[in-house]
């Protein structure tokens, strides 16, 4: 027995098994035959363990050695530390397809459990079996992990060094691909609710699948940025770069469903939109590995070229078309005759969903604005970072603007109780935004200011009103906290507020600039004085290591580096950040006297609220678990109301 | 062995390096930041540090220092790259489409929106279908 | 929804994708061969083992508007384009260093690296040393290894990015040769 036999094993028989997982499921659909449905039910788990054994059967390899695969050949070496080594399955294209195939099983096979009437549940699980056909097939023929060498080397490179550089990337990949799949289930649920003509229920049935989706994927995203603010060394954490992109728009329609299928499930409202919401979603999920493998669009995300372009768009497009095709079927059925008004709850979703769904369109047209260019004009342009920055400004602001007021406004009518609050937000706004403009701050960082008191006041509102509610009904107001969903969904607000501060702030107020010291020179810059003590290098075994010696007169020492791997032509900086509440300071080695150490050019970027930006990360990812937490879900099942 | 390298690694080239590098104030990091890095994936100048983006670093410092305004030094960069090496896509030409269809978009989703907000009657069809369906057994 | 407006979506997008992936990316079009500008004037280091022919420094405009030159951009750390290209580079020179000038120039690179290369591929066409790589952003380069074609009179008449064939050499010196 050795991995890549054990490893085949696993990839084909995780075939097979979806496989004829699809077929007995369509049968159990189209014979409406219970026995179909209970053998395709049947091959949830094998097809789990098959994946898991294909899975195992990598980090096998990898932790033996065994060269004689490609794949540990090209991303692997004898040097690696172990945690790398047991990341290293999703370091390159063929390993991150099966982690995503393995993750598929097991939602698939979560998402198969749940009780559901056959002829909907036949589809759910044809749908999500199919997409396991995908996954495994691609292994099985044109991407296989366990492909062998004919003369295995000795020893390997080992992974790209950006990814070996900082624990998040053994995380970031796997939040995005949990999330990604995540959204398969509601994809499922819609395609088998347009088929049977059941529109309403889905919804309500796939909410804690999108929300799980939803936290992965804004987990993932943070952990990316953070990832890419404290190893690429440019002092940025978003670039608008095309698979950056590709990822936020499935976030931002997800973000858009969650919030429209509350529209749906209290008012019956939205259908056809949430059916495309979730389409779209979940393709453009496939859309964003098409897009770094194909070679379609220049990025920096963009490996190697492989073979598995073409699948990947074929994919892409065959589940878009299943999705539109489906609703256009149906779309007379699923046509709105409801009258909304706009100072209603689900006037504000409305609204919001034209945000989100706006905003994904800018970001799918400015993506491919210079594909589309060339392909008509035959001229090259670029679109980016300051297109999207001035785009997004605007729309980030109109979400911010209705997050605040919606939860406040009743469904249907405006009572007059809302329009006390909101009168009474604008103000706090407008007194934000003065106070910005009075502390000399821009409009634009002005308005952040504003908005972020703003919401933080309806925040208070909507908790006053909470407990004070509980309090007249003669409750304990400590109850409010049992409300779950309400308190979740408020911690996600505040810190969706505090992340557009402090995108707004360390947009506007970034200082940059670099310097070359001599030994015992010093500069005095951003309130900062730095003083440059020398260099000195360490051998740190897979890579060398220059580290500068700044002395700082607020922070002590700081010893930003650069790192040589001996399979990179220039070497990586890695960045020092000395995080504060006001301020982030970054410290960069840009460039050393080779001959004598005698000088180093560094590099500092101040930016303001940056740290503030990881805190709002964490808190989403609290306030969604806190939603999500079992208690919750008993207790709405139970429809006790805790006391 | 490997201290041996090491020096043959780094000690060895500074043969070939030149001084230190050009001090760069805030506003050439804002200027690198808008134009396009040209051997890279997909970076700016100002992230990159590839030996050209470097260059274009010293380049724009070196203009600003002669008095160019923002302007001129973009201009410089057009002309040998074209349009290409720009960021932010100039709101004429076939760029400028790059601003208009967003917009564009952005107009029709609002009148579809603004749909929503008005009182309308049930269309004449689902009615029908509403008759057919009670009158089915 | 209409259904054509879907399939119309679906098209499109998969026209265009499909469209883009038959495509190279990076392959991006030389303003100075499209406008067929006169070749951006340098002066330039003479690497050591050419300067008992060709002096210190290499002033560009000495040479314009006499005879075709062929200015090809490398560095030793760009494998294997460049060392694919160096010999057939050497090669063409040999045969047509009568009515055309090679010109290499070494460009973001350390001396004895560049040295070592040149030694290793016997190349006797001047070499020019750019450490910085001023002269590559004067000629809109994107990456090593690149040449420009100059016609007799002193204008780019083509850009090749990447490493060059026999073939396609053999094409552009017809095209530059009157």
């Amino acid at each position: 027995m050795t991995p890549a036999l054990l490893g085949n094993v696993g990839v084909n028989l995780a075939l097979a098994f979806s496989l004829l997982g699809l077929a007995l499921a369509l049968l159990a659909y189209f014979q409406g035959d219970g026995r179909f449905l209970k053998g395709a039910k049947s091959l949830l788990l094998p097809a789990f363990l098959a994946a898991l054994a294909a899975f195992l059967a990598l980090e096998w390899a990898l932790l033996t050695h065994d060269f004689s695969l490609a794949y540990v050949a090209r991303n692997h070496s004898v040097k690696d530390p172990l945690w790398v080594t047991l990341v290293t399955p999703w370091a390159a294209l063929e390993g991150s397809i099966l982690l995503w195939g393995l993750l598929q099983t097991l939602y698939t096979l979560l998402a198969g459990r749940r009780a559901l009437d056959p002829w909907r549940a036949s589809l759910v699980l044809a749908v999500l079996f199919g997409v396991q056909v995908f996954f495994f097939g691609v292994m099985a023929t044109i991407a296989s992990p366990f492909e062998t060498l004919p003369n295995p080397p000795q020893d390997g490179v080992g992974p790209n060094p950006l990814l070996q550089n900082h624990w998040m990337m053994a995380v970031h990949p796997v939040l995005m691909y949990l999330g990604f799949v995540g959204l398969s289930v509601p994809y499922a649920y819609a395609v088998a609710a347009m088929v049977t003509r059941r529109y309403q229920t889905w919804v309500e049935e796939t909410r804690w699948w999108t929300l799980i989706a939803w936290g992965f994927l804004t987990a993932g995203k943070v952990a990316g940025m953070w990832w890419s603010y404290e190893v690429l060394g440019w002092g940025g954490y978003w670039a608008w770069d095309p698979v950056e992109n590709a990822s936020f728009v499935p976030w931002l329609l997800a973000t858009a469903f969650l919030h429209t299928a509350l529209v749906q499930q209290t008012r019956g409202a939205f259908k056809a939109w949430n059916f495309a919401f979730v389409t779209l979603a979940f393709a453009a999920t496939v859309l964003g590995t098409f897009l770094t493998r194909s070679g379609v669009i220049q990025s920096v995300h963009a490996f190697a070229e492989g073979p598995v372009g073409p699948a990947f768009l074929g994919f892409f497009l065959l589940a878009t078309s299943l999705g539109l095709g489906l609703l256009s079927r149906v779309s007379r059925e699923v046509r709105e005759t409801a009258f909304f008004h706009p100072f209603s709850r689900e006037g504000a979703l409305l609204l919001g969903a034209f945000f989100f769904a706006g905003w994904a369109l800018v970001v799918v047209l400015g993506t491919f604005y210079p594909l589309l260019v060339e392909a008509f004009a035959g001229a090259k342009v670029s679109v980016g970072a300051p297109f999207f920055n001035q785009l997004s400004a605007p729309l980030g602001a109109g979400i911010l603007l209705l997050m605040g007021v919606g939860p406040l406004l009743p469904w249907r009518r405006p009572k007059a109780e809302a329009l006390r609050n909101l009168y009474l937000l604008l103000a706090v706004l407008a007194l934000g935004t003065l106070l910005g403009l009075a502390r000399g701050y821009t409009v634009g960082a002005s308005l952040a200011v504003g908005l972020f008191l703003y919401n933080v006041a309806a925040i208070l509102l909507l908790v006053r009103e909470g407990v004070l509610g509980r309090v007249r009904a003669g409750l304990s107001p400590w109850g409010f906290l049992e409300n779950r969903r309400r308190v979740g969904s408020l911690v996600v607000h505040f810190a969706v507020a505090l992340m557009g501060l402090g995108i707004a702030f360390s947009q506007t107020y970034r200082l940059e600039s670099e310097k070359t010291l001599y030994r015992g020179g010093s500069w005095e810059v951003a309130g900062l004085r730095l003083t440059f003590q020398g260099v000195r290098a360490l051998d740190e075994g897979r890579r060398f290591a220059v580290e500068a010696l700044v002395e700082t007169d607020r922070f002590g020492e700081v010893r930003p580096r650069l790192h040589f791997y001996p399979q990179m032509n220039s070497p990586l900086p890695a960045p020092k950040v000395v995080y504060t509440p006001g301020n982030d300071y970054y410290f960069l080695l840009m460039d050393f006297d080779r001959e004598k150490g005698e000088w180093a050019s560094l590099r500092l970027i101040v930016t303001p609220l940056v740290f503030w930006m990881w805190v709002a990360g964490a808190l989403m990812a609290l306030g969604t678990l806190y939603i999500l937490w079992p208690q919750a879900r008993r207790e709405e099942a139970k429809g006790v109301s805790p006391a | 062995m490997r201290w041996v390298l090491f020096l043959a690694l780094f000690f060895l080239p500074a043969l070939g390096q030149e001084g230190p590098p050009p001090d760069l104030s805030p506003e050439v990091f804002r200027i690198a930041r808008e134009l396009r890095c040209p051997v890279c994936q997909g970076e700016s100048a100002a992230e990159s540090n590839s030996g050209v983006a470097v260059e274009m670093r010293r380049i724009i410092a070196e203009m600003l220092q002669e008095g160019k305004t923002e302007e001129e030094i973009k201009a410089f960069f057009v002309d040998r790259y074209g349009e290409w090496i720009l960021y932010n896509p100039p709101r004429r030409g076939v760029t400028l489409w790059a601003w208009v269809l967003p917009a564009v978009a952005l107009i029709l989703l609002a009148l579809g929106l603004f749909a929503y907000f008005r009182p309308k009657k049930v269309p004449k069809e689902l009615l029908e279908e509403a008759e057919r369906r009670l009158k089915e057994p | 929804m209409r259904a054509w407006l879907w399939i119309l979506l679906v098209v499109a997008l998969g026209g265009l994708f499909f469209w883009g992936m038959q495509r190279n990316p990076k392959d991006l079009p030389s303003v100075l061969a499209k406008e067929r500008r006169p070749a951006p004037d340098f002066a330039l280091p003479v690497l050591p083992p050419y300067r008992a022919e060709w002096g210190e420094t290499f002033r560009l405009s000495d040479h314009l508007g006499k005879r075709p030159i062929i200015l090809n951009f490398w560095a030793s750390w760009c494998y294997p384009a460049c060392y694919e290209e160096a010999p057939v580079l050497e090669a063409a020179w040999r045969t047509y260093k009568e009515r055309v000038l090679f010109l290499g120039v070494n460009t973001q690179d350390k001396e004895p690296e560049a040295l070592k290369f040149i030694a290793q591929f016997g190349l006797t066409f001047p070499q020019l040393f750019d450490p910085r790589g001023r002269v590559g952003v004067d000629y809109g380069m994107y990456g090593v290894p690149e040449t420009f074609f100059i016609d007799g009179e002193g204008r780019v008449l083509a850009r090749h990015a990447g490493a060059i064939d026999q073939a396609t050499l053999e094409k552009y010196l017809k095209e530059a040769l009157p």
